[in-house]
């Protein structure tokens, strides 16, 4: 009986597929390995700036270059697996920076063969979907994707991922980095989080532009009009940095829950699940739940360690796309900046 | 790792020229770089052309471009993603029997 049980367990063990994901389209740099739904290892670094500075695609490049290699081998130490028992190598094909895309393609390509597995391109959006899902088993949300790089409302219909609303100009993430840079946050651990952090202590609310269009939002108004308020305000006294904080962020989450319940009022769901380096904002899932609880709908968040861009997300969807057939030719395995 | 190489510029076509040989352990370690290497595009949309080939356990690399910049531009960056490249064979290879 035990013998048979331990034969069993052999051969489920073999029938499992481990992929490895590699991720580097802005400044973080991750490698994470996943067995069927079970995250083995995700260490991360993070590009970090000086206070008033944004990151710059070839400066970026240059740190992942410097670090993936020893990620990689954290990676497959954590994981105790050897490369052999992986089964496939997925890395980011786009959207995002090119420099940073092209370093770590570069290795992904390069162990892909030196191991003999075959290589798979993953969006990185739907990363972050997949490896929401996975998280907080969600079945079929509306999602709210809100990053540096991205602002968009998604819901899965008729076989395809579909977007119901996005930015119209910059992104959440990127509006908020910005007024950081503005009035000198520090990038350390991540500006959003600074603000969120000096938000809570924020107590007058500052009147700021309100910009839902439909199903779309614009924030580079709302970012250039706190530019130009921001230190005339802070000199004369009218306010302090926390009312900015408390008062950016207001705004901006109020019309993030506005076009996510227009969205899942128009498809009908009854679930959000948000996701992107903003979603792991508390302030954010907070807003966001009141208005589910209004509907009856069922908010799903994870926290930093899958909301930021990870390795893991890359594996999960590269897993996802595997299963079902697809792999990325060499010759097919250009990085895409959009 | 040796690798000879060779600037000039072309008098009939008035274009500068760079050669690149980069000499591997074998021709599977010079086709795994070559396939690693060839995929992504020059970031500009033209001026300058660049082709990879392997021969035996050679990889070789030519370069031909309208302006000095670009050229330099280029190689430099392809000297970067080459160095990264023999760095991963070096920690996670070599590779394994086909």
């Amino acid at each position: 009986m035990c013998s048979f049980m331990l034969v069993f367990q052999i051969i489920a063990k073999a029938a499992m597929t481990v992929v490895i994901g590699f991720e580097g389209s802005a400044n973080k740099i991750g490698i994470g390995i996943i067995r069927d739904g079970e995250v083995l290892s995700n260490p991360r670094r993070t590009y970090i700036t000086p206070p008033g500075q944004g990151f710059l695609p070839s400066e970026t490049a240059r740190h992942h270059r410097a670090v993936i290699l020893t990620v990689l081998q954290e990676a497959l130490e954590q994981a105790g697996l050897k490369p052999a028992d992986v089964d496939c190598v997925a890395y980011t094909k786009g959207p995002g920076m090119g420099a940073p895309l092209v370093t770590v393609a570069l290795v992904a390509r390069t162990v892909a063969q030196l191991w003999g597995k075959p290589l798979l391109g993953v969006n990185h959006c739907i990363g972050h979907i997949e490896m929401g899902r996975l998280i907080t088993h969600a079945d079929n949300p509306t999602v709210l994707y809100v990053s540096g790089g991205n602002t968009q409302v998604i819901a899965y219909s008729e076989r395809r991922y579909r977007i119901f609303g996005e930015t119209i100009d910059i992104a959440v993430g990127n509006c908020l980095d910005r007024f950081a840079r503005v009035i000198k946050i520090s990038n350390d651990p991540s500006p959003g989080y600074n603000i969120e952090q000096m938000a809570k202590k924020g107590s007058q609310y500052v009147e700021l532009p309100y910009t839902v269009k439909g199903m779309d939002v614009s924030f580079s108004g709302i970012l250039s009009y706190i530019e130009e308020a921001a230190h005339k305000m802070l000199e004369s006294g009218q306010c302090t940095a926390e009312d900015l904080c408390f008062s950016l962020q207001e705004t901006l989450f109020s019309m993030l829950v506005e076009i996510t319940e227009r969205a899942m009022a128009h498809c009908g769901s009854q679930e959000v699940l948000i996701v992107g380096g903003v979603g792991c904002n508390l302030r954010l899932q907070e807003m966001m739940g009141v208005m589910c609880k209004e509907r009856g709908a069922k908010l799903f968040a994870t926290d930093e360690r899958f909301c930021i861009d990870n390795g893991a997300m890359i594996a999960q969807a590269g897993w996802e796309m595997f299963r079902s057939g697809h792999v990325t030719e060499l010759p097919d395995s250009w990085i895409t900046q959009r | 790792m040796a690798a000879p190489s060779s600037g000039d510029t072309n008098h009939e076509s008035g274009k500068h020229e760079f050669a690149l040989d980069i000499p591997f352990p074998s021709s599977r370690e010079a086709v795994i770089a070559l396939q690693s290497l060839s995929p992504d595009r020059e970031p500009r949309k033209g001026g300058i052309s660049k082709q990879l080939s392997v021969s035996g356990s050679k990889l070789s690399v030519r370069w031909s471009a309208d302006e000095a910049r670009i050229l330099r531009v280029s190689v430099a960056s392809f000297l970067d993603h080459l160095s990264l490249v023999v760095e991963t064979m070096v920690m996670f290879g070599p590779p394994v029997s086909q």
